[in-house]
């Protein structure tokens, strides 16, 4: 589990190092998810290690962004007012987006 | 009494409180969500933000403490980003020749998503602040708030759209892909990674693993695309939104 741990988070410095290095505007997790993404196709194969910690990774993905989401209290006073606005354009935008993806899947070969 | 109080004072203070309710909220979720039968609106995250909510409400902890502590975990989305090159790696034999038409749809989908949020959020006449952070809410969450980092647009209304939008996309994706007919588990995966990421992809391999494997290709793909192609557009995004 270290290793896999410690395998993704030299990635992250790698990919903050490139993207302040560079001053580019991908974020720098983005740019180690890349590089591991290319090291790992040209290996072909995943350390077992670290498929076990991004697999943890992967399921729980949602309790990592809880502490960014609850700052949604200082926007509760605007939400009230246009909470069923937000509601209803995400759940047409996000139907749209399946079906103009499925679509395209299906009408190329 | 004024014991008590000075234990809660001392408590209330250490990163560890925010830690310990932070999981144990998301851990609860997980029950219900277990219980419920997997059900998308029975979603761990959406109960573990508002049990986390209604105790720092309950307690008057101010939102400024309670992340101070809670940013050990936050900090770990930037881990997690990177994580996500792996589930690719593993895919990548299923995806053969296909990888021109998947990054096609990848890109008709990404640009469907932002398109029609926006136009719908100035049609319904949103405020900047609630419309802005709908540019990137179909990418998955950690990418997502990587994106708007340093532009002003905020990273709590672009987790929480991010988190409705899977939560929606899980449960409306049975009825909108039997009515165009679709059968092929690799495609309607794909389709819901695309539009509702981890949420979606989590759904998806519920259902199949053929689903699950293609949702969580096209959710990492479509981050490294919204990462490489919405900071360049976002200045002429925000131009024309604000």
């Amino acid at each position: 589990m270290i290793r896999g741990l410690l395998i993704l988070m030299l990635f992250q410095g790698l990919g903050e190092l490139i993207s302040t290095g560079f001053a580019l505007s991908i974020p720098g997790p983005v740019i180690g998810m890349v590089c591991l993404l290319a090291v790992l196709l040209v290996k072909k194969e995943v350390n077992p290690d670290l498929a076990t910690v991004s697999a943890a990774f992967s399921q729980h993905l949602g309790l990592l962004f809880v502490p960014a989401a609850v700052g949604v209290v200082s926007f509760l006073p605007v939400l009230n007012t246009y909470g069923w606005a937000v509601a209803l354009i995400l759940l047409i935008s996000v139907a749209i987006t399946i079906t103009v993806t499925a679509l395209v899947l299906r009408l190329l070969p | 009494m004024n014991d008590l109080q000075e234990i809660w004072v001392y408590l209330s203070g250490l990163p560890l409180f925010s830690l310990v309710l932070t999981l144990l909220a998301y851990e609860i979720g997980l029950r219900l969500h277990l219980w419920s039968g997997r059900q998308p609106l029975v979603n761990p995250v959406a109960i573990a933000i508002l049990i986390v909510l209604a105790v720092l409400v309950v307690a008057e902890m101010p939102y400024e403490v309670y992340f101070e502590g809670a940013q050990f975990i936050h900090f770990l989305l930037g881990t997690a980003t990177v994580a996500l090159a792996v589930p690719i790696a593993q895919g990548w034999p299923l995806l053969k020749g296909r990888i021109p038409v998947l990054l096609l749809a990848m890109l008709a989908g990404g640009t469907v998503s932002i398109a029609s949020a926006s136009i719908l959020g100035l049609l319904l006449g949103l405020p900047d602040a609630l419309l802005l952070p709908l540019v990137a809410k179909s990418v998955t969450a950690p990418i997502a708030m990587g994106i708007v980092d340093g532009t002003g647009i905020s990273p709590t209304l672009t987790a929480i759209y991010a988190v409705l939008t899977g939560i929606l996309g899980a449960i409306s994706v049975r009825y909108l892909l039997d009515a165009i007919g679709m059968r092929n588990w690799a495609d309607r995966g794909f389709a819901l990674g695309i539009a509702a990421h981890g949420i979606g992809t989590s759904r998806a391999f519920s259902v199949h693993p053929d689903a699950g494997a293609f949702a969580s290709i096209a959710m990492g793909l479509h981050g490294i695309a919204g990462a490489i192609l919405i900071p360049p557009l976002l200045p002429w995004l925000r131009g024309l939104l604000v």
